[in-house]
């Protein structure tokens, strides 16, 4: 073994562990051909980084059966030692990861939850059950799953070994880059020794200290404050409902905010806001901790700590999600503060977005051009995300003055006044980001569809999912209503030219005309797809409509086309 | 943004507002009126007049 292959420093110098503390899974290093051979080798797609937003993107690939290799520098997931590890997990992703086929492993380790409740000061300022939101409860996914980030990251690792296509190598750690028009060069360090690799693209999911972004030059806009927040995940004897609670104003936090979840295996996370610029050594010190948790469950309350991780946030967000042939995701893209966890949800949904893209152009179902939407789409929610949370932020850590005297007044009126409450903002949950300005998506195009359910014509139950795996990185034509003859012959010829799967949506009473259809009694599966009446939508493989329609028209060629970065399919039929 | 009248009764409003503070010292009176102002702009909900109407507070001479 080579002496020159630095361990990763699992730790940031600042954190402790005890009790139990989290066991991580070690993937074996298996040392590269290249290294022994010296030669240059060549991968159509080169992932960096094997946390959520990398794993993610490798397991969709390795769904639709695209090869790619992954790079991680480490031999584990889960970063030991580092803070901010996300544990709340959207239906959003929940649905991609059905998708992907590890949402029954999630469902079953994790924790889900509705209920949230505000507290400031000793009253509740107000609570939501978001099952009784019409936006959450048609899905087959529920609004939230808690689970440790690394289990989501493991249980990916091993779907990606059950479906192949995607190798991954671990103790591999990029030192150098460089770029043209054609291709990408990447330098990379093992314990076993360097080696070269040349590759059409590269996928930057190394995360917030990403080289890349100093390799290929891209600016980043970035704001930091002087919130301090330390994290304490523990076990306890007796335990608080299965809710999620905040505290704006905790009398037993020196009346600064506290965040309190339930995740798997009956861990409670405990993240409490510390003074302005608290020293995290100091604030993460054991028995500065149990004092703390001592303060809000009584000292009486037994309470294994399993996890501290202080942390301060930033917001940055990448001014282009593409450079060449590298695109950005992730935390390599933007990053937030925690808070509505628009973070690791939001890298999952970026993964989702361009993993079926990319797949599309390797198949040559889509021409290069539609790699651009990735930017044009994930952009836009990035700036979005970082938005929301930076409103949330100032809400948490108001500065000295009129902020603050605005919340003070805020709270107060929230008591009493129901319109008050959506002033308090301790986090706006994160949502599937919708797309105003792609070049992707046309007329009724943009919006997420939900994971609802509608009949087979034999009566059993599927869902948008399962209709998606069956159009199988194609795009899925949704026909609502009757279907006249002339429609159904164009629709034909539209299949021949295009990658479109064309099904029939029946609403309660209406006759089949084509052979590919499926029963709508309830009308859930039109409500998703942001159609009302006769009409069509175009569904992508990411489960967002590219466009919607009301005649089959050469507005809807036109939407396929568009979709599959192709703007021409009529004349040139590809 | 409405510039012209619109309150019913100017005079009477005023003399409730000064009321209001009345004995209120500096930190109370501040408070009162960041309370009153959110519950005033839940009154108009606009967007597009709220926005308008702190524009117009900025650029007002004192």
């Amino acid at each position: 073994m080579a002496a020159a292959y630095e361990q990763t420093a699992f730790t940031n110098s600042y954190e402790f562990t005890q009790g139990a503390g989290y066991s991580l899974p070690q993937y074996p290093f298996v040392e590269p051909a290249e290294v022994r051979s010296g030669e240059v080798s060549r991968h159509p797609i080169v992932i960096v980084g094997g946390g959520l937003a990398g794993l993610t993107f490798a397991c969709s690939l390795a769904r639709h059966g695209v090869a790619a290799v992954l790079l991680d520098e480490d031999n584990t997931v889960g970063v030991k030692g580092a803070a901010s590890r996300g544990i709340c997990y959207t239906q959003k992703s929940l649905e991609i990861f059905h998708r992907l086929g590890l949402y029954e492993r999630i469902a079953a380790k994790g924790i889900q939850w509705s209920v949230g409740r505000t507290f400031a000061g000793n009253d509740e300022v107000y609570s939501f059950d978001l099952r009784q939101q019409s936006a959450y409860n048609l899905s087959s996914q529920p609004p939230f799953i808690n689970i440790q980030q690394f289990y989501l990251e493991a249980y990916l690792v091993d779907r990606i070994r059950e479906l192949g296509h995607v190798e991954l190598r671990w103790c591999n750690r990029v030192t150098a880059f460089e770029q043209n028009d054609e291709e990408a060069c990447l330098t990379i360090a093992t314990p076993a020794g360097d080696y070269r690799m040349r590759a059409g693209y590269v996928i930057d999911a190394t995360g917030c200290h990403s080289p890349f972004r100093g390799w290929v030059g891209a600016s980043v806009t970035a704001k930091k404050g002087d919130d301090r927040w330390c994290i304490a995940d523990v076990r306890f004897t007796r335990h608080p409902p299965v809710e999620r609670h905040t505290w704006i104003e905790a009398p037993f936090n020196e009346n600064r905010a506290v965040w309190q979840h339930l995740m798997g295996d009956d861990v409670w996370r405990i993240d409490y806001q510390m003074a302005p610029n608290s020293d995290a050594e100091e604030m993460s010190r054991e028995d500065v901790v149990r004092e703390r948790l001592a303060r809000q469950f009584g000292a009486d309350c037994e309470i294994q700590i399993v996890w501290v991780g202080p942390y301060a946030y930033r917001s940055e967000c990448i001014d282009r999600m593409r450079h060449g042939r590298v695109f950005f995701m992730g935390d390599s893209a933007k990053v937030v503060s925690p808070f509505g966890a628009r973070g690791g949800n939001t890298g999952i949904a970026d993964a989702d977005n361009l993993a079926w893209k990319l797949a599309a152009v390797m198949k040559g179902r889509a021409t290069p051009a539609l790699l651009d939407s990735y930017h044009e789409e994930r952009h836009e929610a990035a700036c979005q995300n970082v938005l929301v949370t930076n409103r949330t932020t100032r809400f948490l850590r108001p500065a000295e003055g009129a902020e603050k005297l605005f919340r003070t007044a805020a709270l107060g009126l929230a008591r009493r006044y129901e319109f008050a409450r959506q002033l308090v903002n301790t986090g706006r949950m994160a949502i599937a980001n919708p797309y105003t300005r792609s070049s992707a998506c046309g007329a009724g195009g943009g919006r997420p569809v939900q994971n609802v359910s509608f009949e087979w014509p034999d009566g059993s139950k599927g869902t948008v999912n399962h209709l998606l795996q069956w159009a199988d990185g194609r795009v899925l034509l949704l026909l609502f209503g009757g279907v006249s003859r002339n429609s159904l012959d164009r629709l034909r010829r539209l299949a021949q030219a295009a990658p479109v799967c064309c099904v029939q949506v029946l609403g309660r009473g209406e006759t089949a005309s084509a052979v590919e259809h499926v029963r709508d009694p309830l009308a859930h599966l039109q409500g998703a797809c942001h159609v009302s009446g006769q009409g069509w939508a175009l569904v992508r493989p990411d489960s967002y409509v590219a466009a919607c329609g009301k005649s089959v028209d050469a507005d809807l060629v036109r939407a396929v086309a568009g979709a599959m970065g192709a703007p021409n399919l009529e004349r040139e039929p590809g | 943004m409405k510039t012209a009248l619109h309150l019913q009764d100017a005079d009477g409003f005023y003399e409730l507002l000064l009321d209001a503070h009345q004995g209120l010292s500096r930190e109370e009176s501040e408070l009162l009126n960041a309370r009153l102002i959110l519950l005033l702009a839940n009154q108009v909900g606009e967007a597009q007049v709220l926005k308008e109407c702190i524009e117009a507070a900025r650029q007002s001479p004192k």
